[in-house]
């Protein structure tokens, strides 16, 4: 077999995506890997919230409507997993919190007033979520963001589908967001470099996979400085103000969405319990904390 | 990737568990994540006739309790197996003959002082599988009484189109039966006899906007062989038959109201001559979270067959065809029902109770001869669904 890397890189979810894939013919890599980004494709344009025509947009118009709205399989095993993360973060992870980002403007750097954070925290809650008889009756003033998740999500569908295609070699990424289609011929596994939040041109470790995902999650992109105090982009969903935890998260695990969820969930977390719960997890990962240590386990330093 | 050591974190699972179960990673469609087991026992009892409209025999006509069990349960990711099973006890009379009584109107001669008894029970199992946008199943039964039995097979499909909105279901079945009248040598009834029925059924469902739905489905069934009512004395029909039936449904959701408007209307037509209309419509009415109440209403005609009788001729020919069953003659019938549906999240209850009159005077058709023995009947039913 002669097996020939094709990449290809594309823009999607608000991030510069890139699949790889090895394959023996050129023609049909192409086919394949089109077929896996309008997957990715298709996700976005189903679950963007900065879309009008999506179906999230659909879900938030129904805020408020006392028959609510009916959810597709897809969408329900969504929410299925956004319940997970809610019960296994003690509510910090929140697919409701999006109302709180709306308030804190990180580009002026400026603090809103706490009346303002009451006021949003009172549109925030999963559990206010409703269902009767398959439908979902979300409360007037709330709305829902799986951005959280369906990055991480897609980039596992599109490797689904590139196995199912016939692809045994490929890595999906998804800004930053991993899914591998069974390690490089060879095999060989394939080595992400995972980049220093203080450094960004130098990398704090690389994670080796031979299947499955890796996701990260950091405040390294988005946060500022206001009265000697560092905010993070991540806001606590319990009170409206940002987190104060790790500063940057990677994890790899069976599943790209599995390690998504839990690197927010670690990043949600006050530093201490983050940290055991990444240690307690038993996967490679790797964090830096509030102080800029480096730590981890399972992965090259 | 190498654990550093044992997976042991319960986030961890709680998580793979719930992302292993997305559609994108589990794989296509959705089959039911959840078994359902489900148990509903019913009484249907006929009204027992007067003395004046019956010459001899019991009074007494059927009291039947049907015990229904269902389960189904997902097997793999694509594959949902289903197992019904049920169980009737019936006992009463039915009509046998009719003659003409002492003022020269047609009165009614119920089957045998003792009455009849029998059970039946009836066994089906039935695997769906679901695919990108839509699921392909297959049946097989087995029914079972004193004097019958019937084998059936069936396949179905059906395939979501236009985002969704738009279902197309198709479907094929196929029984055979076998009739064995009990003390046949006694009343010189069939010793016995075959019977085949072979259907399709063709439908489309779509949704039109987000309070309201519309259904229509057609189905064709053509029965050959012995059609007869073996336990009458005379009755002669053909060997074959066909049956079309055209049904239609619409359901609106009304917001304000808080309930759901379901409207049904059928019209059946076979070649022995029957026709019919049947209008039904249910008003299902949400109290609170839980509880949700169903009034019930339906009207029904039909005409007569071409053979019906309400007089049996033991003078004709063996070959002319004739029945005097009620079921063949031109009548009404109105039914009012009430329902009341508890729904607790893993459990539903649901309690129906409905009256049924039927009487050739409530008929839409032309009645050239009412037929003596129309039932009236009471039904009760509890069932109770719970998911896990």
């Amino acid at each position: 077999m002669n097996l020939s890397l094709k990449r290809f890189a594309f823009t999607a979810m608000g991030s510069t995506c890139e699949m790889q894939i090895y394959a023996e013919s050129r023609i049909h890599a192409k086919t394949v890997i089109r077929d896996m980004a309008s997957e990715v494709h298709r996700l976005e344009k189903k679950y963007s919230r900065f879309r009008h025509d999506s179906f999230v947009t659909d879900i938030n118009l129904a805020a408020g409507k006392p028959m609510g709205i009916r959810l597709d399989s897809e969408t329900k095993s969504l929410f299925d997993h956004a319940l997970s993360c809610y019960e296994q973060s003690a509510g910090l992870f929140d697919i409701t919190a999006g109302v709180l980002n709306r308030i804190w403007d990180f580009r002026q750097a400026r603090v809103p007033s706490q009346e303002l954070i009451d006021q949003a925290r009172s549109h925030v809650g999963l559990h206010k979520l409703k269902w009767r008889q398959g439908r979902l009756l979300m409360p007037a003033g709330m709305e829902i963001d799986f951005g959280g998740i369906v990055k991480e999500y897609a980039a596992d569908t599109a490797a689904r589908l590139g196995r199912k295609l016939g692809v045994r070699h490929g890595l999906v990424n998804l800004g930053g967001d991993f899914a591998v289609i069974g390690p490089q011929p060879g095999p060989a596994p394939w080595t992400v470099g995972i980049i220093n939040p203080q450094a960004p041109d130098s990398l704090m470790a690389t994670i080796e996979l031979l299947d499955g995902g890796l996701a990260s999650s950091g405040d390294y992109e988005r946060c500022f400085i206001h009265e000697g105090k560092r905010y993070s982009h991540i806001l606590n969903p319990k009170t409206g103000w940002p987190c104060a935890g790790l500063r940057a998260v990677s994890i790899a695990a069976n599943l790209c969405t599995v390690a998504g969820s839990m690197a927010t969930i670690a990043m949600l977390q006050d530093e201490a319990a983050g940290i055991e719960g990444l240690r307690e997890s038993g996967l490679p990962h790797v964090y830096m904390t509030n102080a800029e240590l480096i730590g981890g386990a399972g992965i090259q330093v | 990737m190498r654990p550093v050591q044992p997976m042991r974190s319960r986030s961890l699972l709680a998580l793979s568990t719930t992302a292993l179960a997305l559609p994108g990673i589990a794989g296509a469609d959705a089959p039911p994540l959840q078994n359902t087991l489900s148990y509903k026992i019913s009484n249907y009892k006929e009204d027992d006739l007067s003395r004046s409209e019956v010459l001899f025999g019991d009074l007494d006509r059927y009291d039947i309790d049907v015990h229904q069990f269902k389960l189904i349960t997902p097997v793999g990711r694509n594959y949902a197996l289903q197992v019904d099973a049920n169980y009737e006890s019936l006992s009463g009379a039915s009509p046998w003959f009719t003659t003409q009584g002492f003022d020269g109107k047609p009165v009614v001669n119920l089957s045998g002082a003792s009455g009849i008894r029998d059970r039946r029970s009836e066994i089906s199992v039935g695997g769906s599988y679901y695919l990108e946008n839509g699921r392909i199943g297959g049946n097989i039964g087995y029914s079972e009484e004193d004097d019958y039995r019937a084998s059936y097979v069936g396949i179905n499909g059906e395939r979501h189109f236009n985002n969704d909105l738009t279902t197309l279901a198709i479907g094929l079945s196929y029984s055979d039966d076998a009739i064995f009248p009990t003390d046949a040598p006694l009343f010189n009834r069939v010793v016995s006899a075959d019977k085949s029925s072979s259907s399709v059924f063709v439908s489309v469902s779509q949704i039109i906007d987000s309070v309201s739905t519309m259904q229509s489905a057609l189905s064709i069934t053509e029965q050959s062989g012995f059609l007869n009512d073996p336990y009458k004395l005379r009755d002669i029909r053909p060997g074959d038959k066909t049956q079309i039936a055209w049904s239609n449904s619409y359901r609106h959701f009304f917001l304000n109201a808080d309930a759901a408007l379901h409207l049904n209307y059928r019209y059946y037509h076979d070649d022995f001559g029957v026709s019919s209309h049947t209008f039904d419509m249910a008003w299902h009415q949400n109290l609170g979270d839980i509880f949700r109440l169903v009034p019930t209403l339906r009207y029904y005609s039909q005409s007569a067959a071409d053979f019906f009788t309400n007089q049996d001729n033991f003078l004709a020919p063996l070959t002319s065809f004739q029945s005097s069953d009620y079921r063949l003659s031109a009548f009404g019938a109105v039914s009012g029902g009430l329902g009341l549906i508890a729904d607790r999240g893993d459990w539903t209850a649901t309690l129906t109770a409905e009256r049924y009159l039927a009487n050739e005077q409530y008929s839409a058709y032309e009645v050239k001869q009412p037929s003596t023995a129309l039932v009236q009947y009471n039904r009760v039913s509890l069932g109770i669904e719970y998911s896990f």
